[in-house]
């Protein structure tokens, strides 16, 4: 699989990847500038315009834009975030906080997705009694806004089932020990299964409602292309040699099929990005988006950049990494 | 001049199937549904037009006793914890989100349209440099983008749809770039230059009409989407402050109240979807009826 | 031979010829595409017996492509087929077994080949792993590689399809085909993707097999020429019905069929008469064509034009194609001159850098004006603005005249007459039109205002034979009417012979033989017109042998470029400059009539 096509794919994904960083960086330093937060003077509320404007010139925040932004990027490379106005940490901090339960709600989403991607694509690709009322549910679920479904969650499963619980990520935080942060994660590390049955059941409801959309979306895109994929010539060859249809499929159809579904991914990831945000509202389960929510209602500029900044990079490594992917499928894409 | 030499051969082309009685009938349910849905589109631009006029009650003002259920007389859709009617937010609710989104779909798609057709048209660097652009906007994860660029420019319905605009045009340039080229590497074109078509003249009768169709297809499939992306940003809080009717915003206030009394958030949400479902059928309604005309 | 047969014995030929491998009896089948069923088969019987060829012939809409997916049980569901009568292979009921015993039939009895191989191989996986599917084995798979003239099959086997040839894809197919030792080959148009010296290639593996493995072959075409020499037996069909078979030698030379006969006339071989018209329908009146010779005076001038292209290789990397390689030429005023090659020869380009279309060139082109150059391409339907009326589509051409409003339209519905095209099409769009009408539209746009020089690049090669008769036909006629410069790019010999005066061989961007059509594929001096010339085929006539496919214009072979292929080559070939100039044989003789080949050996091999 390896050969100079292959590296030559891999260095301009690298490139790329390196070259959109700065782009984003860039962005976010206009935005900085566009929104007017002056650090300065939200640390010193009561100080003279004289004074904070000492502290500017000490800081160099009166310098000219392009050294500011070599500077911006450079503090970028440090991880320096500057600092939130609100919580008066360093945002890196907060994030610190912040980050590993949002990220953990996405990845068990995104796993979910997948699956259930599968099951609604092959599901629907099949004819049964019934099937048409069924491809229809799913057309209505793809149109339902992510907090509606949350919303529907909580009145069937916590209010009329009581089944699940309603918010937060475990029953009693103040049984979690101070230094798990991947809750998840350290307690099953920890053999605490008490501990990680309570943080799954938790975590049942947020990840439904966050996967149901993009789930629907790439089971579409899969679907379509597995019937596309169906039609094709070569699939006519794989049958003619007397292949059983469930090798047809997978040997032929699904290797063939996968890439929009693919790609598909890698976009929904960035609008499983946003909607983390909403989910985590109507869950009430702490995270970027309690983080988020609060950092906007008092316009902490510094604070909304940093979130934008670290998910942002999420999504674009991980796109790459689904483009790497896509050129090992299909060798026709590295040429 | 002369007769024809060539007519009789005509008869030797392979014949195609005839329509059979059924077939024409299914043919003719399908495009009259597709036109209902596209006619169900036209009518919720009208009632968002006509908010104002249709909602029975001022938004912003309690008319009634507080938590009034759904169904209680005057108040088709109940009142909230202070007693405004929600048909009236809801309403008008919809008017903001779906105008916005015809808006932001609009001016998308006339941006996306230029540089597109631009890039697509002349080629060369100017297509390297536009496309470049574009596609760093399409690396970026849209929504979050819009989120920082909202947070950016701070509150009000103006700069939430200057957010939403930034990060929604690259998509409709990369189509109908993508489209351009590939109408302008079809043989008529060349035909068109060898016929002693112009440059403008290419342009316009040989390449634009072939975007349209394209075009109304994306648009029309992507209201839903804004729809969708409008109300998560309100939702967080980006978006027309309070008390302004919105239905992202109204769901998320009416969250404390699910419990106890569910329609106060449920309704402005089904709203949303309402919108949604609508936006979408009639995109795939535009899209078969396209499909049968090119 | 019953289905329960393990493994299917490759059977002598004519050792049971009383049972057939295929045996169909009146088959129907309607296909239903977008709401609307048709009738595409209606009542065929056919047996094919061990150890025969047989080939369908027909054109597009004969059925002959549904009746073998039949044969394979592979009708596309899609399209909801209803089928009637009975198709056995092997012994089996491709119309009632259950789809189980189907799939034995094609895992053990049956192989197919399909017609691109580009499309019909798995891009995503290595071809070697795909023939294994059929073969069982790696040891086996390559076996069969070598078996039907792989070179390398070891390198080979795990290379991707994109990464083989034309030639080399289709034998892979084969490969997979012959796997298990099958009773029963179906050939869907092989070698219709394929350049004629490598059709000649590939037929000649096909063969080949029935001699080694005793299989039957069906083979499905639409050229009358490559089913003369391989089969056995052919069957004529004509929408969805059987109107002729019977032993390939007497369908050729004594067809009873008018449609037999309608197709062998309309079919343009080396023997055609060129001095009248092609007939292309029962009651089609035959003119006499006038061969008048050309008027004095050059109106096409090329002098070393060269044309690279930048592109990427396989390995992705930039490379240059050598398009073009110092082609000089001249077409004398009123003459119609035919540019023959394969693939990558640059035919095609030469025919747009005379247009103007292509800008990339290097040299000197001499021409008249651009009002005075129109062009018909070879796929009519694209070159047409699929939302502009015909109407629209003509009088984009007059826009420049001065004819008044009233003189426009009269010139629109006088060409719309030549063309022998009904008033009706003024207001349709080109979806609503033929194959035919649609190359009829195209030539009228070109012809509306008569331009000095008409460009052609294959406009026929997509059209049935009978409407690709008519065209030529039309363009024959146009030409004479209008005093026309003719210069017409075909990859078929037959068509040139037809069309013009004079033929220019192109082989990798350079000319190798130029000269009066007759003379130069009556005797052929350059050993590559020789080899396109024993590939046409025909029937009694035997299968050449061609080695190799054309070199990629990437890394064209240095001095002649042929020298690889070539039978004649010696060291010096590798390295000649001489040989690569058009000499003339007679310098005695009138310049146009002149007979010039760029080969080291133009006057023989010396002895």
């Amino acid at each position: 699989m390896f050969n100079l096509a292959m590296a030559r794919f891999l260095l301009t994904r690298l490139a790329a990847l390196v070259g959109l960083l700065l782009v984003l960086s860039l962005l976010l330093f206009v935005l900085q500038e566009i929104s007017g937060a002056d650090p300065v003077a939200a640390s010193m509320p009561h100080a003279e315009k004289s004074a904070i404007d000492a502290k500017r010139h000490e800081l160099g925040l009166d310098d000219p834009a392009p050294t500011r932004y070599v500077r911006y990027v450079g503090d970028l490379l440090h991880l320096d975030l500057g600092t939130s106005f609100r919580t008066h940490h360093a945002v890196t901090t907060d994030l610190k906080t912040y980050l590993p339960p949002t990220v953990e709600l996405v990845v068990v989403a995104l796993v979910v997705a997948l699956a259930l991607a599968l099951l609604f694509s092959v599901s629907s690709v099949l004819r049964w009694p019934g099937s048409g009322l069924y491809r229809g549910l799913l057309f209505v679920g793809s149109t339902t806004p992510t907090f509606l479904l949350g919303i529907f969650g909580l009145i069937v499963f916590y209010q009329d089932l009581g089944w699940l619980p309603a918010s937060g990520q475990v029953d009693d935080p103040d049984t979690v020990p101070a230094s798990w942060h991947w809750l998840l994660l350290d307690s099953l590390v920890h053999g605490d299964l008490g501990m990680f049955g309570d943080v799954a059941k938790h975590l049942v409801m947020p990840a439904l409602a966050l996967a149901i959309g993009p789930a629907l979306a790439i089971g579409r895109i899969f679907r379509s292309s597995i019937v596309a994929t169906f039609d094709s010539d070569f699939v006519r060859t794989a049958r003619s040699k007397g292949l059983a249809e469930g090798a047809v499929l997978t040997r032929h159809v699904l290797r063939n099929s996968v890439n929009g579904a693919l790609s598909m991914t890698g976009l929904h990831l960035g609008f499983m990005f946003a909607g983390v945000l909403v989910v985590e509202s109507v869950f009430s389960r702490p995270g970027l988006g309690s983080y988020l929510g609060a950092s906007l209602d008092v316009s902490d500029f510094p604070a909304v950049a940093g979130v934008t900044f670290v998910l942002a990079t999420i999504y674009i490594v991980t796109n790459t990494v689904v483009d790497i992917l896509q050129g090992i499928a299909d060798p026709r894409i590295t040429v | 001049m002369s007769t024809s030499i060539a007519s009789t051969d005509l008869a030797t082309e392979p014949v195609t199937g005839r329509l059979g009685r059924f077939g024409r009938w299914q043919v003719a349910a399908t495009r009259w549904v597709n036109w209902v849905i596209v006619g169900v589109l036209v009518a919720l631009t009208l009632v968002a037009l006509l908010a104002p006029v249709i909602a029975p009650y001022d938004p912003v003002q309690p008319v009634g006793a507080p938590y009034l259920p759904v169904g209680s007389s005057g108040h088709l859709l109940g009142t909230d914890n202070i007693g405004r009617d929600l048909f009236s937010r809801v309403i008008l609710g919809v008017r903001t989100s779906w105008l916005m989104a015809l808006v932001v779909v609009a001016v998308g798609l006339l941006i996306g349209g230029v540089v597109g057709v631009v890039a697509g048209a002349f080629g060369g660097w100017v297509d390297a440099i536009l496309m470049r652009i574009t596609d760093m906007f399409l690396a970026l994860p849209a929504a979050i983008v819009a989120i920082a660029v909202a947070a950016a420019l701070g509150p009000g319905l103006r700069n939430t749809f200057l957010a939403i605009t930034v990060v929604w045009w690259p998509y409709y340039a990369r189509i109908i770039r993508g489209e351009i080229r590939a109408l302008a590497a079809r043989p008529h074109v060349e035909a068109a230059r060898m016929a002693g078509a112009g440059r403008l003249r290419i342009m316009a009768k040989h390449l634009l009409p072939g975007v349209y169709p394209t075009a109304l297809v994306t648009a029309s499939l992507d209201i839903g989407a804004v729809v969708l992306t409008l109300a998560s940003l309100s939702f967080l809080g980006l978006g027309q402050s309070a008390p302004a009717p919105e239905l992202g915003a109204d769901t998320s206030r009416g969250m404390n109240e699910l419990l106890a009394h569910w329609w106060i958030p449920v309704m402005p949400g089904l709203a949303v979807m309402v919108l949604s479902l609508v936006a979408n059928l009639a995109g795939d309604a535009v899209r078969t009826l396209m499909a049968g005309r090119r | 031979m019953g289905n329960s047969a393990p493994v299917a014995e490759p059977a002598e030929p004519g050792l049971s010829a009383q049972e057939p491998v295929v045996s169909v009896r009146d088959l129907t089948v309607s296909l239903a595409r977008g709401g609307v069923r048709s009738e595409v088969i209606r009542g065929v019987d056919l047996e094919i017996g061990r150890g025969e060829i047989l080939a369908v012939v027909g054109e597009s809409g004969s059925g002959k492509s549904v009746m073998s997916l039949t044969l394979m049980g592979l009708l596309p569901e899609r399209s909801r087929p209803k089928v009637g009568g009975t198709a056995r292979v092997a012994g089996v009921d491709m119309v009632s077994a259950k789809a189980d015993q189907q799939r034995k039939v094609r895992r053990n009895d049956l192989g197919v080949v399909f017609q691109d191989p580009m499309t019909s191989l798995n891009p995503t996986t290595r071809v070697g792993k795909q023939i294994v599917e059929a073969a069982g084995s790696k040891q086996e798979a390559v076996r069969l590689m070598k078996e039907v003239g792989i070179p390398q099959p070891e390198q080979r086997f795990s290379a991707f399809p994109h990464e083989l040839s034309g030639g080399l894809r289709q034998r892979v197919m084969i490969a997979m085909a012959i796997a298990g030792n099958p009773q029963l080959i179906i050939a869907d148009e092989p070698t219709t993707a394929l350049d004629v010296t490598v059709q000649a290639q590939v037929l000649r593996v096909l063969r080949d097999l029935r001699e080694q493995l005793g299989c039957s072959i069906l083979l499905i075409t639409h050229d009358l020429g490559v089913a003369a020499q391989v089969a056995d037996r052919i069957v004529v069909m004509q929408q969805g019905e059987i109107v002729e078979q019977g032993a390939a030698l007497d369908v050729l030379e004594s067809p009873q069929h008018p449609y037999t006969q309608r197709l062998l006339r309309a079919r343009l071989s080396l023997d055609t008469d060129r001095g009248r018209s092609l007939p292309t329908g029962a009651d089609q009146e035959i003119v006499v064509l006038d061969r008048a010779r050309a008027r004095q005076g050059r109106i096409l001038e090329l002098t070393e034009v060269h044309c690279d292209f930048k592109v990427k290789d396989a390995q992705g990397r930039r490379a240059l194609l050598h398009a073009l390689r110092g082609v000089t030429a001249d077409v004398t005023e009123g003459e119609s001159l035919a540019l023959v090659g394969e693939s990558g020869s640059g035919k095609s380009t030469l025919l747009r850098a005379i247009a103007g279309l292509e800008t990339r060139w290097e040299g000197r082109i001499d021409k008249p004006g651009r009002d005075d150059i129109q062009m018909v391409f070879q796929d009519a339907g694209a070159s047409l603005t699929p939302w502009m009326t015909v109407e629209e589509t003509l009088h984009e051409r007059l826009r420049r005249t001065k004819l008044s409003k009233a003189d426009r339209r009269r010139r629109i519905e006088e060409t719309l007459a030549l063309m022998g095209l009904p008033e009706a099409t003024l207001k349709a769009r080109p979806a609503e039109l033929s194959g035919g009408q649609r190359q009829r539209v195209a030539l009228a746009r070109a012809t509306i205002v008569p331009p000095k020089v008409l460009l052609c690049d294959e406009p026929t090669s997509a059209l049935d034979v009978s409407l690709a008769a008519a065209v030529l036909n039309l363009i024959h006629r146009l030409r004479h009417e209008f005093s026309m410069t003719v210069v017409f790019v075909t990859h078929d010999l037959g068509v040139a012979r037809f069309v013009s005066d004079r033929v220019a061989v192109m082989y990798l961007g350079r000319l190798v033989e130029t000269g009066p059509v007759e003379e130069v594929i009556g005797s052929p001096r350059h050993p590559y017109t020789r080899a396109l010339v024993d590939a046409v085929p025909s029937a009694r006539k035997e299968l050449p042998v061609i080695v190799g496919e054309p070199a990629s214009p990437l890394s064209p072979p240095s001095g002649c470029a042929f020298h690889p292929r070539c039978p004649l080559a010696t060291d010096e070939c590798t390295t000649t400059l001489e040989g690569t100039q058009l000499v003339a044989l007679d310098h005695d003789v009138a310049e146009r009539e002149r007979h010039e080949v760029a080969c080291l050996f133009r006057e023989g091999v010396k002895a």
